[in-house]
């Protein structure tokens, strides 16, 4: 195992020679290498990642249709979203939609996840086959996923939902999935927890195997019950592993308008008008105010910096521990 | 597996508790196990099935099973579409962005935790912020940069923008499988007069060559699925990868859905299939970061 750790390599006495250029003192002992290196990510990290957020900043201040001259209106867009007539409704309909899709996809996927993980952590035959098999959702392509559940919830006869309720659970009554306001939003986030839960499964499994057997024996020895051994030993022992997962799924869940984008389209009447599914509505399809579209991203932003912060943190963390 | 509930017991009544929890386990377990196998199973199935049905069975008398199978919808999406076309651009567009990635993650991560110099904490903290970046206030700005740079309608335009995700992905997986190769191998080749890109390229690269394996899995594979991009820059057939291409088979409202789910056999199975070869080394590649907390 390495000894050194990312935080103390930075001030690491680098060895003295005689007639050594002060810059490597200064710099470090291999800067001129290292910098060499990490010279394309730079490039990356600053032309691909860091410009486009700055620009995500300008432009949100600006009123910009695409291809069109910009101007600068300050705050303006802001105000557009939190009070116009034309946005101020959708946009509030957003922070609630969003708050619920990502919210319950979380939940539900934490659930199944715990649930597949446990039963995938058991000694049984074919223990390998089960495993390749629930975690399929996980490698298809997620548009592959989307339409696949676009055509389940098919609203006529012909969908796989409606053709098992009529056909064999004897309703009358053809339920549209994902053209009824009430049900759309809880549609696609069963679409999305099906791919998604996986993810939770592995990371589940990869904990629960760090978690030593020794403490289970003698729990058991104790005279534990099962619920008493998950509740003081499973959950403690995956807290880690849970804290990363939830902060970088709700990131992902909560940016991704994949299923959104081919299940409804954010409809019907925005019921499954999530905040990025509305940036890129104003921004690319409708209006094609960029604008306006930035200004939606930049107001959610917030909410991520400290999922952000504290995901930083830990990844680190658990880097200079290795 | 689960011994003494309560110690107490005597033998007789113990040794049949301990059978009691013997079939409980394995009734939650035969229980558990079913639903999530159904639920995994029905919508594979769904796009399977639907694949081999005719359009009579898919769209008038629709049926849970196929009655009749054929094998049109597949011989149209090959023959009548131009499939292949989109099939070669996302191998082209996966297999450039996972060497572009690669090469500068590998790069990277071995500066990190190899070299000694001055910023090192930044840049591996700088590498998980941007890799944490929210996808959604990029994305207006990408699709800006990606019209100003002449990105649209280019297949080769793809990887440039897919680079967002890939790099920090690509950089921060590398770190992790690094930083578990001891460092003493490649201080013992110096002694031996190797020197830097010796040691490199002789030492630590082939102990890491599984992790390069995983890492350029998961590159290819989210280029491979990446599709909103990808509808959105590129408009001739000529140039769309298979999302943008399936994308195209729907006629405004009008879904060919044998055509889309056959479509959708073919375009899952290679990520599905470097999946599975990959499977071990994948559950424990990416919970690798987070379980050493």
């Amino acid at each position: 195992m390495q000894k050194s750790t990312l935080t103390d390599v930075a001030t690491m006495p680098t060895p003295a020679r005689a007639g050594a250029p002060s810059a490597r003192r200064l710099l470090g002992r291999d800067y001129q290498t290292a910098w060499l290196f990490l010279l394309p990510l730079i490039v990356v990290l600053i032309g691909l990642i860091a410009y486009p957020f700055a620009s995500a900043i300008w432009l949100s201040m600006q009123r910009k249709m695409v291809g069109g001259e910009a101007t600068f209106v300050g705050l303006g867009n802001y105000a557009t979203l939190l009070f116009s007539e034309q946005y101020g409704e959708v946009f509030r309909k957003s922070v609630l939609v969003s708050a619920v899709y990502v919210g319950v996809s979380i939940i539900l996927k934490f659930v199944l996840g715990m649930a597949m993980a446990l039963l995938l952590n058991e000694q049984f035959r074919g223990r390998t086959f089960f495993r390749g098999l629930l975690f399929l959702p996980w490698a298809m392509p997620s548009l592959i996923v989307a339409l696949a559940f676009r055509w389940i919830y098919e609203g006529s006869p012909n969908g796989l939902l409606n053709l098992i309720l009529i056909d064999y659970l004897g309703s009358d009554r053809l339920v549209q999935w994902l053209a009824d306001p009430s049900i759309a939003l809880w549609s696609v986030i069963v679409a999305a927890i099906w791919q998604g839960t996986p993810f939770w499964t592995i990371m589940f499994l990869a904990g629960l195997q760090s978690i030593p057997k020794e403490l289970y024996e003698a729990a058991e020895l104790d005279g534990a019950n099962v619920f008493q051994r998950y509740r003081f030993i499973t959950l403690p022992g995956l807290r880690p592993v849970l804290i990363i997962t939830t902060l970088l799924s709700t990131i992902w869940t909560a940016n991704s308008i994949n299923f959104i984008y081919v299940l409804t389209g954010g409809g019907p009447v925005n019921a499954t008008m999530t905040f990025p599914m509305l940036a890129y509505d104003i921004g690319i399809v409708g209006a094609r105010q960029m604008g306006l579209a930035a200004a939606v991203s930049v107001m959610f932003f917030p909410f991520f910096i400290i999922a952000i912060y504290f995901l930083t943190k830990r990844m680190l963390a658990a880097e200079s521990r290795a | 597996m689960s011994a003494a509930l309560a110690p107490s017991h005597r033998a007789g009544s113990r040794r049949l508790s301990l059978r009691a929890t013997r079939l409980l386990r394995r009734a939650v377990l035969v229980i558990g196990l079913t639903f999530f196998v159904i639920w995994t199973v029905v919508p594979l199935y769904w796009i399977i099935a639907t694949s081999v049905k005719t359009n009579a069975e898919i769209y008038s008398e629709a049926s849970l099973i196929p009655r009749v199978f054929t094998s049109i919808h597949y011989e149209q999406l090959l023959t009548k579409t131009p499939f292949l076309t989109y099939f070669k651009n996302s191998v082209i567009v996966a297999s450039v962005t996972t060497v572009i990635a690669l090469v500068i993650g590998v790069l990277a991560a071995y500066a990190i935790t190899r070299l000694h110099f001055r910023g090192r904490v930044l840049i591996a903290r700088a590498t998980i912020v941007t890799y944490l970046v929210p996808g959604s206030l990029l994305f207006i700005p990408l699709f800006q940069i990606a019209f100003q740079l002449g990105l649209t309608d280019k297949a080769l335009g793809l990887p440039i923008i897919y680079l967002v995700g890939a790099v920090p992905f690509c950089t921060w997986l590398a770190i992790s499988y690094f930083s578990v190769i001891p460092a003493e191998l490649e201080e013992a080749a110096f002694v031996d007069g190797a020197n830097r890109l010796q040691a490199m390229t002789l030492v630590t690269l082939p102990l890491a060559l599984p992790a390069v394996a995983v890492i350029a899995l998961y590159a290819f594979t989210s280029a491979w699925n990446e599709f909103l991009f990808a509808l959105l820059l590129i408009s001739s057939d000529s140039q769309k990868t298979i999302p943008a291409g399936l994308a195209g088979l729907i006629n405004g409202d009008v879904f060919q859905w044998g055509g889309l789910m056959a479509g959708a056999v073919l375009a899952s199975i290679p990520p599905v299939l470097l999946y599975m070869l990959a499977q071990r080394w994948v559950v424990s590649g990416l919970a690798g970061g987070a379980i050493k907390g």
